[in-house]
C-alpha cells in the first residue's frame, strides 16, 4: 500500500465498433494511472463503457469492437502492441478479473477444485496435486471453511457469496499484481456485500495487488477507493480522490449523481423529494460534440455544444471535463436546480 | 411543508380504522425436489406473517434473496393462494372478491421493465389492456384515459404507437405505472421497482411514485432490497428474514434505532458516498440462511453475533409495543436503548 509506483498506464484509450445504426463510440479517449497496490474505481451508470474499459485492458472486447490506445503501460510492456498469445499469458497469471455474477463466470459442469487448479497448472506448470494444494491454500484465505471439502462440491452447491469467495480465490492463484473487478458485489446481498468488500480490503493488504474496481455503486467506491474516475458517455468526466470527487464535485453530472441517493439526509429531512438527473443517457453512436452531457445539465450554454470539452485542472490531481468553474456552488444548490 | 401533507395522508398511527389490507398467520409452503418415491422436502417461503396495511401510508417490506419477500407481495396481490392464513381486503376475506374485483383494487408494478412488457404491443395498447380487460368504456374514452394516465407519469402522447423495444429502462418502468395506475386501484404493490435501473433513472421513478400517491390518494407495499430506497418511500417498514417477519417499524425509527440484531446488521450495511468511513463491521456469522433448511429456534441464531443457548433451542417470542414489532429473545426494549455489538468471533 505504500508504493506509489505506477503499475498500468493508459493513455488515449478508444473502443468503436459498427452496429447497424453508424459507429458506436463506447470509449473515447481514456487515460488513467493506477499505482501498485491501490484500488482504483470507475464509476457510472450503464452504457457510460466502463466495462468496455476494462474489457480493452484484458484485451477480451467483442470481436467486432475496435480498440486503439496511445499506450497501455502494464509492468513495463504495452498491452495494446502485444501479441494476443502474449496478453493471453498474462491473463490469470499477472492481471486477474471477477466477474460481475459469480454463476454464469463459473463453469457448472467442473467441480470448484478443477477450476481453481487449471489456472494454477496452466500458468505456473504445476502438478495437480501442487495446484490442489495452492487451491485449499487460497480457499482458506478467502475464508471458506472446510475448504477441502469445498473443492469436489460444483458451483450450484454454492450461495451467491461462496461462489464470489471461489471466484476471488481463483483469481488469485498466481497473485496477479492487478485484478480487475467488474461489479463484484452487485449480484449479492447487501450484508454480504459489505463481507465480500471487506475480504478484497484485506487481501489487498496481504497481496499488494492493485484493483480496478468498477461499480455504479457510489457507496462502494467512496469506502473502497484510492483514487476515483467518474465516466459518462464513454469519457472520464471527473476524477481524483474520493475526497475530491464526492466532497468538492466539480462536474454537474457527478453533483446530480450524488444527489440521486436516497438515504443520506436524515429520514423525514425537510424536503422528501430525491435530486434526479432529467433525462436519459445520450446514444453514442454517430458523430458526439461537445459535452456527453449538456442535454441534461441545467447549466449548459452554447458553448458546451460544441467541439471537445478538455479536462481541466482543480488542483492536487483533481480533474474534470466542463466548461464552468467548479467552485460557487454545491452539491445541493445543484440538484435543486436540476429540478426546476 | 411536504411532512404537514405527508402526515395528513397517512392515517395509519389512528386505531381503529379498517385497514385496506390485512394478513394474518399468512404461511406459503412449497414442496421442493421429489420424485416418484420420493416425499418433495417442504420450503416455507413465507411462514406465519402478520401485518396491516391502512388506507394512503407506504408499507416497506426488505429483505435478503429468499427472505420470501416476493412471495409475500404475491399473495397480497392475490395472485398465489396461501397454504394456510387469512387475508381480507377492506375487511372482507379475499375469497369474497372475484380475481376481476382484486385486480381493479389491487395492481402490481414489477420490477424488469424489460420483461415485464409484451414486445409486440405498442405503448398505447399495454396502457389500455387493463381498461379492454375491465370492459371500461368505449375506444374513445379508454383512448382519453390512456392519454391522461401517461400525462401523469410523464410518458409524452407521441410514445402512444411505440413499442417497448425504442424505450430506455426509465421509460418503460413509466409506463409499467401507468398500467397500474388506469384502473385507479387503491393499493399498488411495488416489487423491486427500481432495482433494475440506473441511480439517476432511480430517482426520477421515486419521486414520481411520491408525486402519484400524493395525487391519487395511493396505498403502496413497497418491497426492496435497498434499504436507502425504502427509507426514502415508506411510512412504515417491515424486514423479514427466512420468511418471517422479523421486526416492524415506522421507518424513521427503524433506521435509526433498530432493535433485531439482523435489521442492525441490514441497516449497518448501507454504504453511503462519504469518504474515510471506510467499511462498516458487521460481526455476522458466515453461514448462509437456506430456506430448506431452516434452522430451529431464532432463524436467525446461526450468523447472530449475539445469539445466546436459548436462542437456538426456542422460537423468539414476538414483542409488540407503540414502537412496532420485533421477535427477538434478547431484544424487546424500547428503540432507543443503546445498542452495542459484542466482540465478534
Amino acid at each position: 500500500m505504500n508504493t506509489q509506483s505506477t503499475l498500468l498506464r493508459v493513455e488515449g484509450l478508444s473502443v468503436e465498433m459498427d452496429v447497424p445504426a453508424g459507429r458506436l463510440r463506447a470509449v473515447s479517449d481514456v487515460s488513467f494511472d493506477v499505482a501498485a497496490g491501490q484500488t482504483f474505481c470507475l464509476v457510472g451508470e450503464s452504457g457510460c463503457g466502463k466495462t468496455m474499459t476494462s474489457l480493452a485492458l484484458m484485451q477480451l472486447l467483442p470481436r467486432k469492437a475496435r480498440l486503439s490506445a496511445r499506450q497501455i503501460l502494464f509492468e513495463g510492456r504495452d498491452l495494446s502492441r502485444l501479441p494476443p498469445r502474449e496478453v493471453a499469458k498474462l491473463r490469470g497469471d499477472r492481471l486477474g478479473m471477477i466477474f460481475q455474477d459469480p454463476m454464469t463466470a463459473l463453469n457448472p459442469v467442473y467441480t470448484v477444485g478443477d477450476q481453481l487448479a487449471e489456472v494454477y497448472m496452466r500458468h505456473r506448470g504445476a502438478s495437480r496435486r501442487q495446484a490442489r494444494d495452492r487451491g485449499v491454500e487460497l480457499l482458506e484465505r478467502v475464508g471458506i471453511m472446510s475448504a477441502a471439502q469445498r473443492l469436489g462440491q460444483y458451483p450450484h452447491q454454492l450461495s451467491g457469496g461462496l461462489r464470489q469467495r471461489v471466484m476471488i480465490a481463483m483469481t488469485l492463484m498466481c497473485e496477479p499484481s492487478l485484478v480487475i473487478a467488474d461489479e463484484p458485489t452487485t449480484a449479492l446481498d447487501v450484508t454480504v456485500q459489505v463481507q465480500i468488500l471487506q475480504l478484497l480490503k484485506k487481501l489487498q493488504a496481504e497481496m499488494g495487488m492493485a484493483i480496478i474496481l468498477i461499480t455504479h455503486n457510489l457507496g462502494v467506491v467512496a469506502r473502497m477507493a484510492d483514487a476515483v474516475a467518474v465516466m459518462y458517455g464513454g469519457r472520464i468526466v471527473e476524477s481524483g480522490t474520493p475526497g475530491q470527487v464526492f466532497g468538492q464535485a466539480s462536474h454537474p453530472y457527478t453533483r446530480g449523481l450524488l444527489g440521486c441517493i436516497p438515504g443520506r439526509e436524515p429520514a423525514g429531512a425537510a424536503d422528501c423529494r430525491l435530486g434526479s438527473i432529467p433525462g436519459t443517457v445520450p446514444s453514442l453512436v454517430g458523430e458526439t460534440a461537445g459535452c456527453a452531457f449538456h442535454n441534461r445539465c441545467a447549466h449548459a450554454h452554447e458553448a458546451c455544444r460544441h467541439g471537445v470539452i478538455a479536462l481541466r485542472d482543480a488542483g492536487a490531481g483533481h480533474r474534470y471535463r466542463c466548461l464552468l468553474p467548479a467552485t460557487g456552488r454545491d452539491i445541493h444548490a445543484a440538484a435543486q436546480e436540476a429540478l426546476l | 411543508m411536504n411532512t404537514v401533507t405527508l402526515d395528513s395522508a397517512r392515517p395509519a398511527a389512528k386505531a381503529g380504522k379498517t385497514p385496506i389490507l390485512a394478513v394474518e398467520h399468512l404461511c406459503k409452503t412449497y414442496p421442493v425436489g421429489g420424485g416418484l418415491f420420493r416425499t418433495p422436502r417442504m420450503l416455507r417461503a413465507v411462514d406465519d406473517v402478520c401485518l396491516t396495511v391502512q388506507r394512503g401510508e407506504t408499507l416497506g417490506i426488505v429483505g435478503e434473496s429468499g427472505s420470501g419477500k416476493t412471495t409475500l407481495s404475491w399473495m397480497m396481490l392475490g395472485l398465489l393462494k396461501p397454504t394456510s392464513g387469512t387475508m381480507t381486503v377492506d375487511g372482507k376475506p379475499i375469497a369474497s372478491f372475484s380475481r376481476l374485483e382484486i385486480a381493479r383494487k389491487i395492481q402490481p408494478i414489477f420490477q424488469d421493465p424489460y420483461s415485464s412488457l409484451n414486445p409486440r404491443q405498442t405503448i398505447g395498447e399495454i396502457v389500455a389492456a387493463p381498461l379492454v380487460v375491465h370492459r371500461i368504456g368505449d375506444a374513445a374514452q379508454r383512448g382519453r384515459l390512456v392519454r391522461d394516465i401517461m400525462d401523469k407519469v410523464g410518458l409524452p402522447a407521441r410514445f402512444l404507437h411505440a413499442y417497448p423495444s425504442q424505450m430506455s429502462g426509465g421509460q418503460r418502468q413509466r409506463v409499467a405505472i401507468a398500467r397500474a395506475l388506469v384502473l385507479k386501484p387503491e393499493v399498488v404493490v411495488c416489487d423491486e421497482p427500481t432495482s433494475a435501473l440506473d441511480v439517476s433513472v432511480q430517482a426520477q421513478i421515486l419521486n414520481l411514485l411520491q408525486d402519484l400517491r400524493r395525487e391519487l390518494g395511493l396505498t403502496y407495499v413497497f418491497v426492496s432490497h435497498d434499504l436507502g430506497v425504502v427509507e426514502y418511500i415508506a411510512d412504515r417498514v417491515a424486514v423479514m428474514y427466512l420468511g418471517r417477519i422479523v421486526e416492524t417499524g415506522r421507518a424513521s425509527q427503524l433506521m435509526t434505532a433498530p432493535r433485531h440484531p439482523y435489521t442492525q446488521a441490514l441497516m449497518g450495511s448501507i454504504l453511503t458516498p462519504d469518504p474515510g468511513l471506510g467499511l462498516p463491521e458487521l460481526h455476522l456469522g458466515r453461514g448462509f440462511p437456506d430456506p430448506l433448511n431452516a434452522p430451529a429456534g431464532c432463524r436467525f441464531h446461526p450468523r447472530c453475533p449475539e445469539a445466546a443457548d436459548i436462542c437456538g433451542s426456542a422460537a423468539p417470542p414476538q414483542r409488540h409495543d407503540e414502537h412496532g414489532m420485533v421477535e427477538c429473545h434478547l431484544r424487546g426494549g424500547s428503540p432507543g436503548q443503546v445498542i452495542s455489538w459484542k466482540t465478534g468471533t
